[in-house]
C-alpha cells in the first residue's frame, strides 16, 4: 500500500471530519439545550455557503464571504426561532422534526428559486491555493487552513460554553430551564441565542466546505445525514462526541474513498449500525439521557 | 365513543365509496386537466403512504428511511421481471414485497430500540445506506445511477387466458385494484386488536407496556407491514414507468412520502390518498403556470409547514373536525 496515499487520505479525513464536527456540534448543542433536532440544519449550511459565495464572487474577499455566511446563518436562525421554532418547544419531537424538515424544503427551494439549481464553483481563496510539504507529502494548503479554522472555532465554542457566564446559563438551562427562569434569567433569549449560534456554526461550515465541494442548493442534504451519523456515533448532546465522531466519520469516508470506493459512503452507515448495536448511547453519550 | 376520522363511515359503505371513487378517479382527473397516468401516480404514492400512515399516524413512529423499502421492492420485482427469472407480474411483485418486508425486520430491529428523534435519525441513515448500496456495490443488479430501464408492464396469466394490463388504462386498473386491496387490508389491520394496541402505544407507550404488551414487538410488526406496503408500491412504480429509477431509494423520496401523508392527514387512513393527490396534482398544475413553475415545491413546502403548525391531522383531519363541529351545532 502506498504510504503517501494513506497519509494524504488520513489528512483529508481530518479536514472532512473537521467540517462534519462543526456541523454536528451546532446540531448537538441545540439538541442538548432545547431537546430539539433541527432537520433544517443542512439547509442553513447551504444558506451560509450561498451567502458566502455571493459576497466572495462580488468582492473577491474570502473574509467578507465568511462574515456574510456567518451573518446569513445567524440571522436565519433568529428569524426561524422567533417565527416558528419557539411555538414548538412544548410539542412532541415528531412535530419538531416535521416542522424543521418542512422549513428545510422552504429554505432550499427559496435558494433554488433565487440562484437556480445550477452547481456553482467556489474558487479556493488565493492564500489557500498552494501546497505544503507535510513530512514529505505535498498537501493542499487550503485543507490545512480549514482544519486550523475549525480547531480555533471549536476552542472558542468550548470556552464560551464552559468558561463564560452565558455558557453557565446555557448549561444550567440544559439541566433545568424552569429553575433558571425562576432565578430571573431570560431563558427564552438564551434559547434563541443558542439556536442562532448553532445555525451560525452550520453556516461557517458551509462556506468553508464550498471550495472543496462546489455550491448547489442540495449540498446540505448529505452533510445533514452525515452529521446525524456523527452524533449517533459520538453520542447525542456531547461536545467531545461531536468532535471525535466527526473525525471518525471523516476518516472512514476518506479512507474508503481511496481504497474501497464502492463502499465509500455505505461503510459510514455500517459503522453507525455497529456503534448502535455495541453501544447504543454512542461513544460519549450518557445512558438514559433523552 | 368519539369516532376517529377513518371510522366515520361504516366499513361496507367506506369500501363501496372507495371502489366507486377508484373507478371514476381517472375521469375526475381528466376533468381538471390531468389524465389516467397522473391518477396512477397518485395511487402508487397512496399505497406507499398507507404503510407510513400505519407506523406514523397510528403508532407514532416517524421514519425517514421508507425509501429503502420502496426501492428494495421496486428493484427486486423489476430485476426479476426484466431478467425473465419471474415473468409473472403478481409473483414478482409479491417477492419484491417480501424482500422489502425482510429489510423492514432488520432495520426495524436495529432502529426501534430508539424513540423519537433518535429513531428518525437512524431510519434516515439506514435509508441513505440503501441508497449508496444500490448506487455502487450492487450496481451489477441495479444498474447503479442508470437504474433499470425496460421493466415490463403488468400481465396476469390465468391459465386459459391472460389479462393484459399493458395500456395506460390497464396499468391504472391494475394499480387501483392493488391499492383497493391494500386499503381494505389496512382498514382491517387498524380495526383489529393488533391495531388497537398500536394506538395504545401511540397514546401512551408506557401504559401500553405496563399493560403487559411487548410494545417493541408490536412496533416491529407494524414497521414490517409498512415496509411491505412500501415494497409493493415500489414494484408498482417500476411497472407503471417501465423503468426503475435509483431515485426511488433517495432521501427525497423518504421525505416526500412523509409530506404526502402529513398533508393529507396522518392517522386518517385516506390521508395518504388525499395528500398524494394534492402533491402530484399541484406539482402538475403549478408546473404549467409560467411564473411559478419553478417554485411548486416551495409552495408545497409552505403548505406543509402551515399544516403542521395549524392542523396536526392534515387536510382530512381538518375537514372532519369542521364536519363534526357543524353537526354538533343545533339546526
Amino acid at each position: 500500500m502506498d504510504l503517501h496515499l494513506v497519509a494524504a487520505q488520513l489528512l483529508n479525513g481530518v479536514a472532512l471530519g473537521a467540517i462534519l464536527a462543526l456541523v454536528a456540534l451546532g446540531l448537538t448543542i441545540v439538541f442538548g439545550l432545547l431537546g430539539f433536532v433541527n432537520f433544517a440544519h443542512g439547509a442553513i449550511f447551504t444558506s451560509g455557503a450561498y451567502g458566502g459565495w455571493v459576497v466572495y464572487t462580488k468582492t473577491g474577499s474570502f473574509v467578507l464571504g465568511v462574515a456574510t455566511a456567518l451573518a446569513t446563518a445567524f440571522v436565519l436562525g433568529i428569524v426561524i426561532e422567533r417565527l416558528l421554532i419557539r411555538s414548538y418547544y412544548n410539542r412532541p419531537p415528531e412535530d419538531q422534526i416535521l416542522v424543521t424538515f418542512g422549513l428545510a424544503i422552504v429554505i432550499v427551494e427559496t435558494i433554488r428559486a433565487i440562484f437556480t439549481g445550477q452547481t456553482q464553483t467556489f474558487e479556493t481563496p488565493s492564500w489557500g491555493n498552494g501546497v505544503v510539504n507535510v513530512a514529505g507529502i505535498f498537501y493542499p494548503q487550503y485543507r490545512l487552513e480549514v482544519i486550523a479554522v475549525v480547531a480555533v472555532t471549536l476552542l472558542a465554542i468550548y470556552l464560551l460554553i464552559y468558561k463564560t457566564r452565558i455558557g453557565l446559563i446555557v448549561r444550567a438551562g440544559i439541566d433545568d430551564p424552569l429553575v433558571v427562569n425562576l432565578l430571573g434569567i431570560n431563558v427564552r433569549r438564551t434559547f434563541m441565542f443558542v439556536f442562532a449560534m448553532g445555525a451560525a456554526l452550520a453556516g461557517l461550515a458551509g462556506v468553508f466546505d464550498s471550495p472543496l465541494l462546489a455550491v448547489n442548493p442540495d449540498m446540505g442534504t448529505d452533510v445533514l445525514v452525515q452529521s446525524f451519523v456523527v452524533i449517533v456515533i459520538g453520542g447525542v448532546g456531547s461536545f467531545g462526541g461531536a468532535i471525535v465522531g466527526g473525525l471518525i466519520a471523516g476518516e472512514i469516508i476518506s479512507l474508503a474513498t481511496a481504497f474501497i470506493p464502492d463502499y465509500s459512503q455505505a461503510l459510514l452507515y455500517v459503522a453507525m449500525a455497529l456503534v448502535l448495536i455495541l453501544r447504543p448511547q454512542g461513544l460519549f453519550g450518557v445512558v438514559g439521557r433523552s | 365513543m368519539i369516532r376517529r376520522p377513518w371510522q366515520l363511515a361504516h366499513p361496507r359503505t367506506a369500501f363501496a365509496v372507495m371502489a366507486v371513487f377508484l373507478i371514476i378517479f381517472p375521469t375526475l382527473m381528466s376533468l381538471i386537466g390531468g389524465d389516467v397516468t397522473l391518477a396512477s401516480r397518485v395511487l402508487i404514492l397512496a399505497t406507499f403512504g398507507l404503510g407510513v400512515d400505519l407506523i406514523f399516524g397510528f403508532t407514532g413512529l416517524l421514519s425517514f428511511g421508507q425509501a429503502a423499502f420502496y426501492g428494495t421492492g421496486g428493484f427486486v420485482a423489476g430485476y426479476l421481471m426484466l431478467q425473465h427469472i419471474v415473468p409473472n407480474t403478481l409473483l414478482a411483485l409479491a417477492i419484491g414485497t417480501v424482500a422489502a418486508a425482510l429489510c423492514g425486520v432488520v432495520i426495524g430491529a436495529l432502529s426501534l430500540r430508539q424513540v423519537g428523534v433518535y429513531f428518525a435519525m437512524l431510519t434516515l441513515a439506514f435509508g441513505e445506506l440503501f441508497f449508496f448500496l444500490e448506487n455502487s456495490p450492487l450496481r451489477a443488479f441495479t444498474g447503479g445511477e442508470s437504474g433499470l430501464p425496460g421493466v415490463p408492464r403488468a400481465t396476469i396469466p390465468l391459465g386459459f387466458t391472460t389479462i393484459d394490463c399493458t395500456s395506460a388504462v390497464g396499468t391504472y386498473a391494475f394499480i387501483a385494484v392493488i391499492y383497493f386491496l391494500g386499503y381494505l387490508l389496512m382498514r382491517r389491520i387498524i380495526a383489529s386488536p393488533f391495531g388497537r394496541i398500536l394506538r395504545a402505544i401511540l397514546e401512551n407507550p408506557e401504559r401500553a407496556a405496563a399493560s403487559g404488551h411487548d410494545t417493541l414487538r408490536y412496533k416491529l410488526v407494524a414497521f414490517t407491514i409498512a415496509a411491505a406496503y412500501a415494497g409493493m408500491a415500489g414494484g408498482l412504480l417500476g411497472i407503471f414507468q417501465g423503468y426503475m429509477p435509483p431515485d426511488a431509494f433517495g432521501i427525497d423520496q423518504s421525505g416526500e412520502i412523509i409530506v404526502v401523508t402529513v398533508i393529507g392527514g396522518a392517522g386518517t387512513l385516506i390521508g395518504p390518498l388525499v395528500g398524494a393527490f394534492v402533491w402530484i396534482y399541484l406539482q402538475h398544475a403549478l408546473q404549467n403556470v409560467a411564473v411559478i413553475s419553478g417554485v411548486w415545491k416551495l409552495i408545497l413546502g409552505l403548505i406543509f409547514v402551515a399544516l403542521i403548525t395549524g392542523f396536526r391531522r392534515g387536510i382530512v383531519g381538518g375537514a372532519t373536525a369542521l364536519l363534526r363541529a357543524r353537526r354538533k351545532r343545533p339546526a
